[in-house]
Order: C-alpha cells, then sequence, then structure tokens
C-alpha cells in the first residue's frame, strides 16, 4: 500500500517494512534476531528453522525494493552476540546498501562491532523533515518513525467476531512501525480519533475503516 | 513375630481406641503382611487411613524385633497426598499409632510448605515415614544421591489415587514409581481409590501393565453403603426464576432457612468468584451470621484455610462457603448439611460433597441442590436418579504424555544423570507409555540433548549433556535450578501474593485480574474489602478499604466443567419427560418456562432434534440442542461450522453449554444447506474434526499446558522478573512458531492428540451423531430467543471458526477507537 507523508511517497510492506520511494531507502523495525538463540542457549527448544526466517524474510523485502540505504529502527538484536550474530555478519557481507542501526532498548553489542561490519550506529536520525527514532518521539516540525512498541490493533464486528492483527499505527506527526522479527508478538493499541491504522493482513497491508 | 502376634497389636490398639477394625482394614493389613501390593477403594472418612499406617508399623515390628531399643534410622514409607493441606491430618493418624505403642519411629511432612531449613534437616536425616506430594516426590528425584535415600523404603501408599488418575500428576506418580521400584527393591505399593467406573483400570495403572507387581496385587473394596438424600432448592413462584447466570442468588433466603436449622452448613460452589460473592452477599443480607461464617477457597492463605478446618471441626462455625478445597480430606462430625450452588456436572463429585455431611453411624447424608438458572433444575432430577442408582464416571488415565516424560528426564538428568537404556524400561513398563516406540524415545532424547532432531551449524542449544559413560546429566547449575523451579503439572495462570502494607499474607490472586485495577481501587478478597495500594515484585501490597467503597470481587480463570456422559444420558432421559404426565418436582417447578419454550418453539422429545434460528442484533443465530454436555457440542459446534464452511464462505463465533451448541454469523446461515447435505453425517468425522480443529483455538489452548509441562515457557523466579524476562515469551507465540517450523514436534501433536481424547471425546461424539441420525430434525424459525437459548447464546467465551479470507472480513469490521 502506498501513502504520502509530507509529499513524499511511502510504501507499506506486508512484512512489515516501509519504503521510502524518493529516498530508495528500506526502513525495518525491532527484528529482534539472536532471540531464538539467545533461548536455545538457555536450554529452550524454540525450533532453530525459525532463524533463518528473519533472514529470508529480509533478503525477500531487499530484492523487491531494491533499496541503496536500510534503516534499522532499533532491537535489531535481541540480546548479547551469539552465534546468530555469525549468520548475520556473513548476511550483511553480500549487501552493500549503507546501513543505518538507531541503537534501541536491546541493542546491547558493541557499536564496534556493526562499525566493523559497515553499519553505523546512531541515537537517532534527521533526514529532511522525518526523524527515526527507536523510542516513540515528538519533536517539532519533524514527522516521525519508530518502532518499540510492536503496535497490533483488536478489530470487532458482527456475530461477535474479533481479529487481533500486527499494524502500521499513525498519528498526526508520527508513525510506528510493526515488529519485523518472528517470534516477537505484539502489543495491543486503542486508536483515537485523528489515529489511522493500516493492519497487516497475510499478505495485504489494509487500512482499518472507522 | 507371627501375624497371628502382629494382629493382636493391632486389634488391641483399636480396641483401646474404643474402635473395631473393619472388614476390609485386617482384609488390607493380611494382605500387605503378605508383601502384596493393592488397590484399597474406600470413600473418605471409613477409616482408610489407619488400614494402611498399621501395617506398614506392624511390618517394621515384624522386620526389627528389637525395635525399642535398637532404631534402624532411614525412610521405610511414603504417604503421597494430593493435597498438602491433608498432610497434617496424616501426620497425627500415624503418630497416635506410634506413641500409643511406644515405638521410636518418626513422621515428617514435605511439601511445598516446607522450610528450607527443615528440608536439609530431612536431607541429612530422612523421618521413617514421610508425608509428601506427587511434586516434592519428584523434587527428590531431581537431589543428588537420591537412589541411596529410597533403597531401603519398604511402602509407598498413594493416597486419593482417583483425584491422581486422570490428570497429568498422576503420570508424574506413574514414573516415580517406575523408578522406585528398581532402587527400592522391597517396595509395597499401595493406593487408596473412591469408587470411580474404572477401579481395576486404576489398579493397572498405578501398578504397571502386566508387571510384577501388578500380579502380586489384591482390589480391597470396603463395602460401605450411605444413604443419601438429594432435595431441589424450589422456590413457592416459579416467575422470577432467571433463564440464565452462575450464581443463584436469587435463593439466598431459602440458603439462609436451611443454615438457621442446621447446625454446621457447608455451601458448595464451583469457582472460587461464586464463593467470594455468596460470601458477601450473606453478610449483607444476614449480617447475623457474622463471627459463625467462613470462606475456604484454593487461593485464601493456608493458614487461614486450617484455621477455618479446625474451627469446623469444633463445632464455632455456623457455615463455611467453599470450593473443590473442601471436597477432600479429612471429616467434618459436624456438618450437618451440604449445598451445592449450581451443576455439579458428575455424580462422583456430587456424592462425595454429599458425604462431607451425616457421619454420625445411621444418619443420611442431606444435600441441598441450588440450580443458578431455570433449566439446571432439570439437572437436579437427574442427579436424584443417578445418586439412587450409584451411577459412576471412569477417570480417563493420559496416555503417552510427552511435555511429562520431558519433564521427569530433565528431572533425572538434574540429580544423578540417566542412563537411556535403563530408563526406557522402566518407562516402557508403565501404563501411560505402554505403547512408546523406539522412535519416540529417540526424538525424546534428542529434544532435550539437541533440542532438534537434526544438527545445525551455529547451534548453542544446551540442556541435557550426554558424558564419556553416556549418562546424561544437566551440567550447568543455572539451568538445574530452573528446572527444579518449574517442576509440576498443574499449569495457572501467574498468580501474585496478596499482602497487607502493615504485613500479613491474604492469598494469592492471578495476574490479569489485579493489572485491570489502578491504585487506590478496591476489591474483595476472601471476604475483605481491599483497597490496591502498590505492586511491588510480584506482591500485591493493600490496606483495608472503607467499607462504602464501590469495589469488584476478585475472579479466577480456570476451567469449566463439563457434564459426564453418564450425566448427559440422565439429563436427556429426565427432559424427554418433560412432554408427558411423568413429571418430577423440578419439571412441574419448570412448567412456566416450558410455556414460554412452546410459544416460540417446542421442548423435544426423544425423538426429536431441535434446530432453532433467530436474529438479533448481535447477528444471525442457530442453536441445536443435542443435551449431550458440553464437550461433545464443543466437537459438534467446530465440525458444523466447518463443514457449513465449506459450502459457503462464511465466519462463525462458537458457544456451548451442556444442552446445546450456538453458531453466531454476521450472515445468515443456510439450514436446508445443512440438511440438504446431510452434515450430521457420521463419515469422516475424524478427517473434518481435524480440519477443524486446525481453525480454532483448541489445541493451541491444551498446547499452553504442554509448553509449560515441557520447559518450553519459562514462567521465571519469584520476584525476579527483569533478570529473566530475555527469556520469557507467551505460548501462543510459540504454538505459532512450532506449527510453521517444527510440524512434527511431538509435543505439537500432543497437543492435538490431547484434544480430541480428553477434550472432544471422538467416540462420544460419534454415538451422538448417530442418534441425532435416527431423529426428527425440527428447525423452528423464532422471531426472538427462547428460555432454552438464552443461556448459550450470552455466554462470551467463544471459540471461532471462518473460512472468508482475512481481508474479506476485514473489510467488515470496525476498531474500537478510544471515546
Amino acid at each position: 500500500m502506498k501513502i504520502q507523508i509530507q509529499n513524499q511517497n511511502f510504501i507499506l510492506h506486508s512484512s512489515g517494512a516501509l519504503f521510502w520511494e524518493e529516498k530508495k531507502t528500506i526502513i525495518i523495525s525491532d527484528v529482534h534476531l539472536g532471540k531464538i538463540t539467545h533461548f536455545r542457549k538457555h536450554g529452550i527448544a524454540i525450533p532453530q528453522n525459525a532463524v533463518s526466517e528473519n533472514f529470508r524474510k529480509i533478503t525477500e523485502v531487499l530484492d523487491y525494493f531494491l533499496p541503496e540505504t536500510i534503516i534499522f529502527l532499533g532491537d535489531l538484536f535481541h540480546s548479547a552476540k551469539n552465534a546468530e550474530w555469525n549468520l548475520f555478519e556473513k548476511w550483511i557481507s553480500n549487501h552493500n546498501q549503507k546501513t543505518y542501526l538507531i541503537a534501541g532498548n536491546h541493542d546491547i553489542i558493541d557499536e564496534k562491532h556493526y562499525t566493523q561490519i559497515g553499519i553505523s550506529v546512531v541515537n537517532n536520525l534527521e533526514i529532511d523533515s522525518f526523524l527515526f527514532t527507536h523510542h516513540p518521539t515528538e519533536k517539532e516540525n519533524l514527522f516521525n518513525f519508530s518502532g518499540h512498541i510492536h503496535p497490533g490493533i483488536t478489530l470487532r464486528g458482527l456475530g461477535m467476531q474479533s481479529l487481533k492483527l500486527r499494524c502500521f499505527f499513525q498519528k498526526s506527526n508520527q508513525m510506528i512501525l510493526p515488529a519485523f522479527g518472528e517470534f516477537t508478538g505484539k502489543f495491543i493499541l486503542k486508536p483515537e480519533a485523528d489515529h489511522i491504522v493500516y493492519a497487516i493482513a497475510g499478505n495485504e497491508v489494509i487500512l482499518i475503516n472507522k | 513375630m507371627n501375624r497371628e502376634q502382629l494382629f493382636s497389636i493391632a486389634n488391641n490398639w483399636f480396641e483401646s481406641q474404643g474402635w473395631k477394625p473393619f472388614p476390609f482394614q485386617t482384609q488390607t493389613w493380611t494382605a500387605f503382611l503378605q508383601g502384596k501390593n493393592g488397590l484399597l477403594n474406600a470413600p473418605t472418612g471409613s477409616g482408610k487411613t489407619y488400614a494402611l499406617w498399621l501395617p506398614i508399623i506392624l511390618n517394621y515390628i515384624k522386620e526389627n524385633p528389637n525395635y525399642k531399643t535398637k532404631h534402624n534410622s532411614g525412610l521405610k514409607a511414603i504417604w503421597i497426598t494430593p493435597l498438602r493441606s491433608l498432610s497434617v491430618e496424616i501426620k497425627q493418624a500415624a503418630e497416635r499409632v506410634l506413641t500409643d505403642l511406644d515405638i521410636p519411629m518418626t513422621v515428617g511432612i514435605r511439601s511445598g510448605d516446607t522450610s528450607s531449613a527443615e528440608r536439609a534437616k530431612q536431607k541429612n536425616k530422612m523421618p521413617d515415614l514421610l508425608i509428601t506430594t506427587p511434586e516434592s516426590l519428584q523434587l527428590l528425584l531431581a537431589t543428588k544421591g537420591y537412589a541411596n535415600t529410597f533403597k531401603n523404603c519398604s511402602s509407598i501408599v498413594i493416597d486419593e489415587w482417583h483425584e491422581l488418575l486422570g490428570t497429568k500428576r498422576g503420570v508424574q506418580i506413574e514414573l516415580a514409581l517406575s523408578r522406585l521400584k528398581t532402587i527400592a527393591k522391597n517396595i509395597r505399593i499401595w493406593g487408596i481409590s473412591a469408587t470411580i467406573g474404572n477401579l481395576q483400570q486404576a489398579q493397572e495403572v498405578l501398578l504397571g501393565v502386566d508387571s510384577e507387581a501388578y500380579h502380586n496385587s489384591v482390589l480391597i473394596k470396603a463395602v460401605i453403603h450411605k444413604k443419601i438424600k438429594v432435595i431441589s432448592i424450589i422456590p413457592e413462584k416459579m416467575d422470577t426464576y432467571p433463564w440464565r447466570g452462575h450464581m443463584g442468588l436469587h435463593l439466598i433466603d431459602e440458603v439462609a432457612k436451611i443454615i438457621k436449622a442446621s447446625k454446621t452448613t457447608l455451601i458448595f460452589t464451583n469457582v472460587r468468584s461464586a464463593c467470594e460473592i455468596w460470601y458477601q452477599r450473606l453478610l449483607e443480607h444476614y449480617p447475623e451470621f457474622a463471627g459463625e461464617m467462613a470462606m475456604h477457597h484454593g487461593s485464601i492463605d493456608r493458614e487461614t484455610r486450617l484455621w477455618v478446618e479446625n474451627a469446623i471441626r469444633n463445632e464455632e462455625l455456623k457455615v463455611v462457603v467453599c470450593t473443590s478445597s473442601l471436597d477432600l480430606g479429612v471429616d467434618f462430625a459436624p456438618v450437618e448439611s451440604i449445598i451445592q450452588v449450581g451443576g455439579p456436572k458428575g455424580v462422583a463429585r456430587f456424592m462425595q460433597r454429599a458425604g462431607r455431611s451425616g457421619h454420625q453411624p445411621g444418619k443420611e447424608s442431606v444435600i441441598y441442590f441450588l440450580a443458578t438458572h431455570a433449566i439446571e433444575l432439570i439437572e437436579a432430577s437427574a442427579l436424584k436418579k443417578a445418586v439412587e442408582n450409584t451411577i459412576i464416571e471412569d477417570r480417563i488415565p493420559y496416555l503417552n504424555s510427552w511435555d511429562v516424560l520431558v519433564q521427569y528426564l530433565n528431572t533425572l538428568a538434574v540429580s544423578d544423570g540417566f542412563y537411556p537404556n535403563e530408563i526406557f524400561k522402566e518407562i516402557q513398563g508403565t501404563f501411560s507409555y505402554q505403547t512408546i516406540t523406539a522412535e519416540n524415545w529417540n526424538w525424546i532424547l534428542n529434544f532435550i540433548t539437541q533440542g532438534s532432531q537434526s544438527l545445525h551449524a551455529y547451534d548453542e542449544f544446551k540442556k541435557v549433556e550426554i558424558d564419556e559413560n553416556g549418562c546424561y546429566k544437566i551440567n550447568n547449575r543455572m539451568t538445574a535450578t530452573h528446572h527444579r523451579m518449574q517442576i509440576g503439572t498443574i499449569v495457572g495462570d501467574a498468580v501474585m501474593n496478596v499482602k497487607y502494607m502493615s504485613g500479613g499474607y491474604i492469598g494469592t490472586i492471578e495476574e490479569w485480574f489485579i493489572s485491570k485495577l489502578k491504585p487506590g481501587d478496591t476489591f474483595i478478597f476472601a471476604g475483605k474489602k481491599l483497597e490496591l495500594f502498590k505492586i511491588r515484585n510480584m506482591q500485591v501490597l493493600v490496606k483495608k478499604a472503607s467499607p462504602k467503597k464501590e469495589s469488584k470481587i476478585a475472579s479466577w480463570m480456570g476451567g469449566r466443567l463439563a457434564l459426564s456422559s453418564q450425566m448427559s444420558e440422565l439429563l436427556r432421559q429426565e427432559l424427554y419427560r418433560a412432554n408427558t404426565d411423568n413429571l418430577s418436582p423440578e419439571l412441574k417447578a419448570l412448567q412456566p418456562l416450558f410455556q414460554r419454550q412452546r410459544k416460540e418453539s417446542i421442548v423435544p422429545s426423544s425423538d426429536e432434534f431441535l434446530i432453532e434460528t433467530f436474529k438479533t442484533r448481535e447477528g444471525f443465530h442457530a442453536i441445536f440442542y443435542p443435551f449431550e454436555g458440553r464437550f461433545v457440542h464443543e466437537a459438534l459446534a467446530s465440525l458444523l461450522a466447518f463443514r457449513i464452511s465449506l459450502l459457503q464462505s462464511i465466519t462463525f463465533s462458537l458457544a456451548y453449554n451442556d444442552y446445546g451448541f450456538e453458531l453466531l454469523s454476521d450472515q445468515e446461515i443456510d439450514i436446508e444447506a445443512v440438511l440438504d447435505n446431510n452434515l450430521f453425517s457420521t463419515e469422516y468425522v475424524h478427517h473434518d474434526l481435524q480440519k477443524s480443529l486446525n481453525s480454532t483455538e483448541m489445541a493451541r489452548r491444551k498446547f499452553r499446558d504442554i509448553a509449560v509441562i515441557s520447559g518450553l515457557v519459562f514462567t521465571g523466579f519469584p520476584g525476579k522478573l527483569v533478570k529473566t524476562k530475555h527469556l520469557q515469551s507467551g505460548s501462543q507465540l510459540l504454538f505459532e512458531v512450532f506449527r510453521d517450523f517444527e510440524p512434527d514436534n511431538l509435543l505439537l501433536h500432543q497437543a492435538y492428540r490431547e484434544t480430541f481424547e480428553h477434550q472432544l471425546e471422538e467416540g462420544r461424539l460419534i454415538l451422538a451423531l448417530e442418534r441425532i441420525a435416527n431423529q426428527k430434525i425440527i428447525w423452528k424459525q423464532c422471531l426472538k430467543p427462547t428460555p432454552f437459548s438464552f443461556p448459550i447464546i450470552t455466554d462470551r467465551l467463544r471459540e471461532k471458526l471462518s473460512s472468508e479470507t482475512l481481508a474479506e472480513r476485514i473489510q467488515k469490521m470496525t476498531a474500537s477507537y478510544m471515546k
């Protein structure tokens, strides 16, 4: 789904990624790499195959949009360095986009490791009138893109029906991205009248009726 | 000492108490002293405790003739009780014999309530007789050098075996026994069970299929006939009787009359929140009961519960509102009347409760049944029939519970480690795992050592390690501690301790309830009005609230009970009588309701199957009435919804109770098509059910318990939230990851299988479908909801099934916006 914010074109992708057409930039939030490995290291047998799914999904999105820049909006890694770092290192060496990581609360891996593989770690990023942060932030005259929350929404219908879906959550001057990673969960938000919600339904992104 | 001499010791002791042994007691003594194993079928309060404590002590005398001067210390007998609150009584019974006979044996208790100092002391020197729970027994197996502890143990008694049999705690016991048989060569195994339909099987499960222990065993039945009188509480005017509801508070005045007329009354409710509400309302309407009234349920502080139990015994209380927490255990002689609020759903449970009253010899037990809504009155007359004919349900044992096996192997790996060949043989001898294959076994071993079935590069999985001798061990101390904290098979919602700010523990409450409150809000819990001050370290700090403040009553999640097949059969017979002249007092009382029902629809007879359809502002309702009990309805509803969803693109929300089920949709349901396409057919039932399971949440919910028991969900340390947060995840999320990435996982399969075997009861479903095939289908298109439909359509706990795409559904839905 394509939307306009401040005369710029953005594509909301069903993977949870956001593509900024004019800048050829892909924005991805809350991947939580290493989470499954972290669990497994502590004797909790989450399926190993799910690890590769995160990499498969990012690759798929990059192959589809062919961006020149990647911005990770924080919580790229769930925990300290573990075996998944090696997979990530290998994966990134096959990609030559300019890559930024906006440090999130989970990003405890030392900056130098990222620098070594060509990723710039920053606290936030300002491009034109857009501000990229991990936590949702309000700053005058800037439109903010953030993550952290893992937004989800509950829909209700006739016949006592209800659905819970991941979503892009847009307020007047900010948008919160859904968590990109497998095995991350969601936090249900209740929108107010001036909020716009784009829910992810399988392979589609759908604007929610008010 | 020969048996005659030993028996005279026992008989003399009985005589000194002014008792005479019952035949079942002497039979048990004889069999035990002959070295036999067995199952004793005896009800609570019959003297079953002495039937087994005495021969255990006599056996010690026999083997240690110089016991008075030369005592051999070390564990000699284990007594397992499902409720740790019962252990004090059992200990007192043993001590009474030991003191009177002047035998220097010690008795100890080990349970979740035992202090760590006491535990450490026991580790150095075990008591001669140990009273413990299934979980604490597992914890002993998780202790280094456990084999030495049990080496000379000569007997183990599993009390209230019927309560454990149909649960995973029962499987835990089976596994522990399989180990004890090897490490304690001379152990006798005895179970004590109340009457259930499958006693013979209970004996086999306890002792092992075709095992040596089973062949050397007996089944002893205590023949004790007790008269039970069932009285329904029927108000004089029926027109105010509610069509739905689950509290029954409209009959509070009738209840007060019963309380006033008896010495002590126990009021049983099915859930804890009902218990809280009844207590509160009784106090408000009858303040004169204050001081003579108490409440007893599983979430109330243990000290308080013990106080209540003692107060009943000492005749200090006039009325106690309670839940199943008072089902088991010791006798309360002064109890004269029992009131059951709401359908007990099973005959065995009802009779057990009835048996709590009238303990003086020759007295009959009296139980009053209070139907919380009109149709439940039919249950009352069905229950009467059941009691008259002593119809008792089976307890279905769990088979191949891989989650419990995973936990057990980790337990062994935590203590001294295990050798797979040895343990595999032991496990094959149990009832639960009698069909385990070498393939299954390897899968389990791979699961605990590799966390998967094949090795991956970059994998850091670490749990059980195999040392150079082939011994499977957990070496990491943190992992071991995690495991010990999580031993158990009872999975509940996360609970928090409730404490006064000034100190003083009140009980436990579930997290979801407390999370809905803000500091300053008041709630009623354990009969007290409390104000939430703050939540800190998993503790809820409260202070006394002003009595005038508006407050919520605490509630708990927890499964709903379903009618047993025996009960549903009786219920149907009873209901079909409504169209005849042969009416029980309950059916007579229900006449006004039947009239209303007939106005809009019909009251079906035995050869009719009723379907009602109508429209409300919630959507299009279709209600079906098989009268087969909640579980069968759950299965039938998913089956039918699934089959309809193949004919048209549609989304359903499903609801059920013990009488029927509802399919609710935003579009009209084509009943013609249901009938024309013969959707009640028994063909492909298994296949269709399986398919429908994938589209509902049932298996997902079962998986939650399995994930916790097998250690996939880490519940964390109490008070240590933050540090373990990185390892916590929802079981919902887990279910999805397993379904998508490891569909062959045995634990995932178990979730589906358990749904089939313990929830949907496929066998009963097919019988129900066959019955429906022989009935005439009556489809009534009603203008508004009927009395029969009312309790179903107002139920908010619903399952969903859809054949529409997400996008189609979203178009018709809206988000709930803040106002």
